[in-house]
């Protein structure tokens, strides 16, 4: 409460305190009149009620001043209303000065060690938020370190195929002008499927990852996923399982494209073997989910930790072996988180599996 | 010989402009290449082309300015070059009058495809009694649809939709448009109707749904039948 105090406006501030200090008063002068008609002759009670009260204005009111209009308040009001002669101010009666310099002092001290309460509160809300947006900051250069890696790999391969040609091109054979372009070609089509994940992260919103998402038949994603697939890697065998029953899901489609085919991408380039991959969906009534199942290495033991946070390259272990899909798999797990998913990947006995779940009715 | 089949391609990037003319022109078509929008429009008249290839994002005036202008005066098929996240603006070039898209970046094969499904369509007469692809037989007159020679039996508005986009095949039709042509321009705009509608259609004639040969999904924008072959 006191942090969004410190937020608002300083009129308001102003306002609030002015407002605690009157009812603080308020209060502890009918407090000490009903406690006077009880036990009349006992200003010393009556005094600590006011201190009650002062402490209250210290803590709750901006700076120091409140505070000792409110103690020089408190000790007229003891004296005048409380202490024999009624209704008369009388300084002359023996130790009132010390009661004043007393409840002055100890006002003075609540204020001091109030204000300086909020202001250590508001410079640790202030580290906090200087750590959490480091923290981004880290996140969002450790992306861009890893995307500048994977493009710069098959940029360098396209300028120097294509510059290899247009220098040597009298010199070289048809099938290694063939060859050269077809580099060029995997290459770009690699470029190309990075920059449309990138893209894709775009549709997602802002800090708090939300996404427009509208009912889609499932099928006619899964078709659509499996459709561009078989156009990127003809001859991949993707055998799938969906329910027979007709599932309209929330979701942004294009984006659960992308995780389908990122993973399935990642099937077919990382697995080193061509067996079928097994496209299984499942559906209860509250979420349905999809597993995607290789039959091939599976998943190095030291990179299932770090799956899917954007950093960890895939070192080639073989000759033809693609670049990391860190990317891929970290933008997947953002997609699903925006849809309020999950996502783990996983060995089993023959293979690695990433299963994935979607709410089946929104936000729950 | 034949006369050459013109087209018109409007596009500002001078790299793409390259690569569609000289594929376009080794299948034998004629190429004509404008860089910005008026010029595109200005050769319009003066050409008439056959085809028109129209990329939406144009350094003078909107491409979607250029498509109604020429829309105004020309039937002749507009395929639309068009980027691949943006399905609202494909959707929007479609209704208004564009035949069909064409997603960057592309491959040439796809492309001749794209020009020879509307080549076709936009031609009088060419209107086929039969539809034939795969082991799907449609047989507009009798009202006959078989799958590897069975009869497949479908409800009265499946079987309007399934025509709808065998009579349109190779070309992709909008939700919109599939549903004011089956439903009427008074239906409400949610399309649910016609997704489940197709959901029956592919478990009638598919045999995985996740993996259909006949009826392809294209997602946010409407449904693309499998070209026939007769």
């Amino acid at each position: 409460m006191t942090q969004r105090f410190w937020k608002l406006p300083r009129y308001k501030q102003h306002l609030f305190s002015l407002l605690i200090s009157l009812i603080s008063m308020g209060l502890a002068t009918g407090l000490a009149f009903m406690y006077y008609h009880v036990v009349p002759d006992n200003s010393a009670n009556i005094a600590l009620v006011y201190i009650l009260a002062l402490i209250l204005v210290a803590r709750y009111s901006v700076g120091y001043w409140y505070g000792v209009v409110c103690s020089v308040f408190a000790v007229i009001c003891v004296n005048y209303l409380f202490t024999y002669p009624y209704f008369q101010i009388n300084f002359t009666l023996t130790g009132y000065p010390i009661t004043f310099l007393g409840m002055l002092a100890i006002s003075l001290l609540t204020s001091t060690m109030t204000s300086h309460l909020s202001h250590q509160a508001m410079m640790i809300a202030e580290r906090e938020k200087l750590l959490a947006e480091a923290e981004k900051e880290k996140m969002r250069a450790n992306l861009l370190r890893a995307i500048s890696h994977d493009l710069r790999t098959p940029l360098t391969g396209i300028i120097g195929n294509s510059s290899l040609y247009l220098e040597n091109g009298a010199f070289l054979s048809e099938a290694e002008k063939i060859k050269i372009m077809t580099n060029i070609y995997d290459d770009s089509n690699w470029l190309l499927n990075m920059v449309e994940n990138l893209l894709t992260v775009t549709r997602i919103k802002g800090d708090n990852l939300s996404v427009n998402t509208s009912e889609e038949p499932l099928e006619e994603v899964l078709a659509e996923a499996l459709l561009k697939l078989q156009k990127r890697y003809p001859g991949t065998e993707v055998q799938t399982a969906i329910p027979e029953e007709f599932l309209l899901i929330p979701m942004d489609a294009i984006l659960i494209e992308q995780v389908i085919i990122n993973l399935l991408e990642n099937a077919i380039v990382h697995s080193g073997t061509t067996k079928p991959i097994e496209l299984i969906v499942t559906a209860d009534s509250n979420a349905v989910s999809f597993t995607i199942k290789d039959y091939g290495v599976g998943i190095p033991k030291e990179h299932l930790a770090d799956l899917f946070d954007g950093t960890s390259y895939t070192p080639s272990q073989t000759a033809d072996a693609r670049k990391g899909m860190g990317i891929g798999l970290s933008i997947c797990k953002t997609i699903l988180a925006a849809h309020h998913g999950t996502l783990i990947g996983r060995n089993h006995d023959s293979g690695a599996e990433f299963i994935f779940t979607l709410p089946r009715f929104g936000k729950s | 010989m034949t006369p050459k089949t013109n087209i018109l391609l409007i596009e500002d990037d001078k790299s793409i402009c390259n690569f569609i003319t000289a594929s376009l022109e080794s299948a034998n078509y004629r190429v004509t290449c404008a860089q910005t929008g008026k010029e595109g429009l200005s050769l319009a008249t003066s050409l008439c082309p056959d085809v028109y290839l129209l990329d939406l994002g144009l350094p003078d005036i909107d491409g979607m300015d250029v498509l109604t202008k020429l829309r105004t005066w020309t039937s002749n098929p507009v395929i639309v070059i068009s980027a691949r996240t943006k399905e609202q603006e494909k959707v929007t070039a479609l209704d208004a009058g564009a035949d069909d898209y064409i997603t960057k970046p592309f491959g040439t094969s796809e492309l001749m495809a794209r020009i020879r499904t509307a080549l076709r369509h936009s031609r009088p007469n060419t209107h086929a009694r039969i539809y034939k692809a795969g082991d799907l037989v449609i047989d507009f007159e009798k009202r006959l649809i078989t799958l590897e020679g069975s009869e497949v039996h479908l409800t009265q508005i499946e079987y309007q939709l399934l025509t709808l986009l065998a009579e349109n095949s190779g070309r992709v039709l909008t939700y919109s448009y599939i549903m004011n042509a089956i439903w009427g321009p008074y239906v409400d705009n949610n399309n649910q109707i016609l997704r489940v509608n197709m959901a029956n259609i592919r478990r009638k004639i598919e045999k995985s749904p996740a993996q259909p040969k006949y009826v392809f999904t294209e997602i946010g924008i409407g449904y693309r039948m499998l070209e026939s072959e007769t």
